[in-house]
């Protein structure tokens, strides 16, 4: 048990995907804007990544393994991923029109966010078992989610704050999410595994 | 001949991904079905008119954006610029609406008074912006109709044609107006309005007070003596109590009579040379 | 009746230098009549008042001038006999433009027919006394200028228990309250009389800040014939205590909720020169058309306490005050952290003028604002608990979800945030301008929801 909490830690903060790891970085400059979207694009990574890993997981020990297909893991890990994506564009068009409105292109994109295909690859890396591989995925979404949501208020804030012209928009975004890297550096060897 | 040899690994590839694919496209293939929602089509249809280079300049987000604009919030048709003429011959067959033979519609700044000519009453230290100061009473400026140049208007316009001159006073570049209208809106005084391209005589004054009032404060208001009016023989000129007014329906052609006008309210500015220039 | 300190302290508040010394003797004296006046029909709160009159007519003290045009808006009667000059647009003391009546007096100052009223007798019908209250045109004098006859029929389920007498006067440079209460300190005790009356015999409290001691000894005479739950209380000075909501927490230790109005707290606010006004019309039947104020200012010759007929031009109050010493760099309507800074010297006293001020050049600053850097100096002194800060970035961002959010509208607009601004940003106007605003947007709401119901 103490392992899994171990994971999800590291997962979260010592090794944040986003802050660490640098992984998924697009998303989270492109939907910072604002709090509601970014909680929406927090759910969305959730729900894809703990889903993709399971299902990335199942491809590759019962498919891809048995059949010393590993060369073909990315191709199929994207069309997994790829899926899932587009289920829940499907879901989100449903049920909340003004949040896949809000999301707008970023939402497809999380296809091709590095953070849920690296997921997949490092679950098969580090040889987790099933659940582990369930448990990091969690707490690799988690830590997206936390890392974007921290990042949204910021900017939220800074967006009024009135910067001078030339750091106004992207400028002053860039630095912000250096600073809260910087931070999130000060997480390391909390938890050694 | 040889023989067809087809290695193991060939078919197992094949099938892993063959079958993988299989079941996502019969998952999303379900999906598509239950969880479909209906789209209003005129939407699509209108997105497929545009260039779909979502370049923005219609002030809306992209294409798609606009297309819904136009559909759900009556946006004007002719806002896509790189499209042009053949975007809005499409935009207009598809709605079934004439397309506008008319001209090109630019905005116009109603007022004239800048600094030197319009005096001021009080000193206004407070927020840079013409909504904040107008419902505080204004910038000081005595005239209550006046253009106040703290820029609300040159802060809105998506492509930048209006410009704040050092004198305090919003000026429009006609080359540059792509005719949105968003200026005519956020102007708190009501001062801008939109004028086909190839008129040349303007009356830059909205100040509804009488002559004695409007000569107090400034030099080149509208005092209503009526002598444009005759001049044109009420034909493009009309009196709203103490103000002429331009009536763009009926072209003036004679120009001079801007030179009846004594406060050289009345102005001739030909808006086709600017662009051509 | 006793005399206490008030037992509670609302939040914030600041210490601003009063310079009361420069008018708090100074006995009121009743300016000579002007030849002209001008007098605006946006003198309270709520819609402006319908013109009764025609160009050219001649109308006696006291005859209507306008009437009401809504049930929150108020008459405004002739402040003295004449003729009509002008009915037009105009700039008003409030800082805007609305429909003024202009007109000349004929020096004789008659009484129109039917004016003053006879007395209405204290056992007089309740409703009878609030229509005449109503009649008179009385509003709230203190600067908010909501209509007084409203606040006295607050709906059967809002029962009043503590009436308060606003004698705070917090405000710098003003002392027109404080001599009404040394001068007319038995008129006040009629009208606190008939006010509580009015409500049911509630509790009396009277609140005067601790910088006006011959008004609490003037008061405490007058008031000790006065039988029932009556109490004087002397508050600490400070600035917005004698704002409304405020005050209530300092004296009762209820606060008003968000949104809300003093009734939801049993309780009623009366500033005294409203009470004055209500004494007159209850008592003698005079409709509301004069004021005490305060001219005053270091840029002023001889600053005084005049009494003057509503719409007295501004200019005429300067002249009688024997002019200027220094040319004015800014004049002000009212008080210098509420007041209004007036566009034109041609605009006329309104009900709700409490002072006119002139500063001189040396105590006004042209500002050139900056960016909020975070200090939270306007957090500790706001004395509605809010964060100006955010409210006023929000207010330049338009992030009008953030602003109620942060529930702009419970702004007084003290400006107690302005004051302390080291980076001089103009907090309140950013107030003004979002609270509009959002006013704006929920009428629009409110009439699409209309729209479609």
């Amino acid at each position: 048990m103490s392992g899994y909490l171990l994971l999800i830690i590291s997962a979260v903060l010592v090794n944040n995907f986003v802050l660490t790891r640098f992984l998924g970085i697009c998303p989270f400059l492109g939907v910072s804007r604002k709090m509601a979207t970014a909680i929406g694009m927090s759910g969305a990574v959730v729900f894809v990544m703990t889903l993709a890993a399971a299902v990335t997981w199942l491809l590759e020990h019962y498919a891809l393994a048995p059949f010393d297909l590993a060369y073909l893991r990315t191709i199929a890990f994207i069309l997994v991923i790829a899926t899932f994506v587009q289920f829940v564009e499907y879901l989100l068009k449903k049920f909340s029109p003004t949040l896949h409105q809000g999301l707008g292109l970023f939402l497809p994109l999380i296809t091709t966010n590095c953070a849920v295909l690296g997921l997949a690859v490092l679950n098969i890396r580090e040889g987790h078992r099933f659940m582990e591989a369930l448990v990091f995925a969690l707490g690799a979404a988690l830590g997206f989610a936390l890392a974007l949501i921290l990042f949204t208020s910021l900017r939220e804030r800074i967006d009024r704050a009135n910067p001078p012209q030339a750091f106004r928009g992207a400028a002053i975004a860039l630095i912000t999410a250096g600073l809260l890297s910087l931070a999130f550096m000060g997480f390391a060897g909390l938890v050694k595994i | 001949m040889l023989p067809l040899i087809v290695p193991l690994a060939i078919i197992t590839s094949t099938a892993v991904i063959g079958l993988t694919g299989l079941g996502c496209g019969l998952l999303l293939a379900m999906a598509a079905r239950f969880l479909a929602v209906r789209e209003d089509e005129r939407i699509e249809a209108l997105t497929e008119c545009l260039p779909g280079i979502n370049c923005g300049a219609c002030g809306m987000a992209g294409c798609g954006d606009y297309a819904r604009a136009i559909i759900e919030d009556d946006a004007p048709v002719n806002l896509c610029k790189p499209g042009g003429e053949e975007t809005l011959k499409a935009i207009c067959a598809y709605l079934g609406i004439e397309a506008q033979a008319g001209e090109r519609e630019v905005a116009l700044v109603c007022c004239g008074g800048h600094n030197g000519l319009a005096k001021h009453q009080a000193t206004y230290n407070g927020i840079a912006d013409c909504i904040a100061a107008e419902r505080i009473g204004g910038d000081g400026k005595a005239c209550p109709f006046g253009c106040m140049g703290l820029g609300s208007c040159a802060r809105i316009c998506p492509v930048n044609a209006i410009e704040i001159t050092e004198q305090r006073l919003a000026a429009v570049h006609p080359a540059l107006c792509i005719g949105c209208g968003a200026c005519v809106k956020a102007c708190p005084r009501n001062l801008i309005g939109m004028v086909p391209e190839s008129r040349k005589v303007h009356i830059l004054c909205r100040s509804t007070d009488r002559g004695p009032v409007v000569r107090k404060y400034c030099e080149v208001g509208c005092i209503g003596c009526n002598r444009c009016v005759k001049a044109v023989g009420k034909k493009g000129i009309t009196m709203d109590g103490a103000l002429a007014v331009v009536d763009y329906t009926v072209p003036i052609e004679d120009v001079s009579v801007a030179e009846t006008c004594p406060q050289s309210t009345i102005v001739v500015r030909d808006g086709r040379k600017e662009n051509a220039s | 009746m006793k005399t206490r300190a008030a037992p509670y302290r609302c939040a914030g508040g600041l210490h601003p230098v009063y310079h009361k010394s420069l008018t708090a003797a100074a006995a009121t004296i009743p300016l000579e009549l002007p030849s002209t006046l001008v007098i605006s029909l946006a003198q309270h709160l709520g819609a402006p008042a319908r013109p009764l009159v025609k160009k050219n007519e001649t109308v006696g003290r006291g005859q209507p001038l306008a009437e009401p045009a809504g049930f929150i808006s108020a008459w405004i009667h002739a402040p003295t006999s004449g003729k009509i000059k002008a009915i037009d647009e105009q700039w008003t003391a409030a800082g805007r433009r609305a429909t003024v009546i202009t007109m000349e007096s004929d020096g004789e100052d008659r009484w129109a027919d039917g004016y003053p009223q006879p007395p209405l007798p204290a056992d007089a019908d309740r409703k009878q006394q609030i229509d005449r209250v109503a009649a008179a045109g009385i509003v709230g004098m203190g600067g908010a200028g909501f209509p007084t006859h409203v606040k006295l029929s607050p709906p059967p389920e809002k029962a009043i228990d503590t009436l308060i007498i606003n004698g705070a006067e917090c405000e710098p440079y003003l002392t027109a309250d404080q001599r009404m209460m040394v001068e007319d300190a038995d008129r006040l005790r009629q009208g606190i009389d008939r006010i509580r009356r009015l409500l049911g015999t509630p509790a009396v409290r009277i609140a005067i800040e601790d910088n006006k001691p011959d008004a609490v000894k003037a008061i405490q005479q007058a008031l000790s014939s006065l039988d029932g739950d009556v109490e004087v209380m002397v508050l600490p000075s400070a600035y917005p205590q004698g704002a409304e909501k405020q005050l209530i927490y300092s004296v009762t230790g209820r606060e008003v909720p968000s949104g809300g109005l003093p009734m939801d707290v049993g309780t009623l606010v009366e500033n005294v020169g409203t009470t004055l006004a209500v004494a007159d019309a209850l008592d003698s039947g005079l409709p509301l058309t004069e004021r005490v104020m305060t001219a005053t200012g270091d840029a002023l010759s001889q600053p005084a306490n005049l009494r003057v007929r509503i719409g007295t031009p501004f200019d005429k109050i300067i002249e009688h005050c024997g002019g200027t010493k220094t040319p004015p760099a800014k004049v002000v309507c009212g008080g210098p952290m509420m007041g209004t800074a007036l566009p034109s010297l041609a605009a006329g006293v309104c009900k709700t003028t409490s002072g006119l001020l002139l500063m001189p050049q040396d105590t006004v600053h042209f500002f050139e604002s900056m960016a909020c850097i975070r200090c939270g100096r306007c957090v500790n002194y706001c004395p509605m608990r809010l964060m100006p800060c955010t409210l006023s970035e929000g207010g330049e961002a338009e992030d009008d979800e953030l602003l109620e959010e942060y529930r702009i509208l419970d702004c007084i607009e003290c400006g107690s945030c302005a004051y302390v601004c080291p980076a001089h940003r103009p907090m309140v106007q950013h107030m003004k301008n979002s609270k509009a605003r959002i006013a704006l947007i929920r009428r629009e709401r409110e009439l699409t929801k209309q729209r479609t119901s």
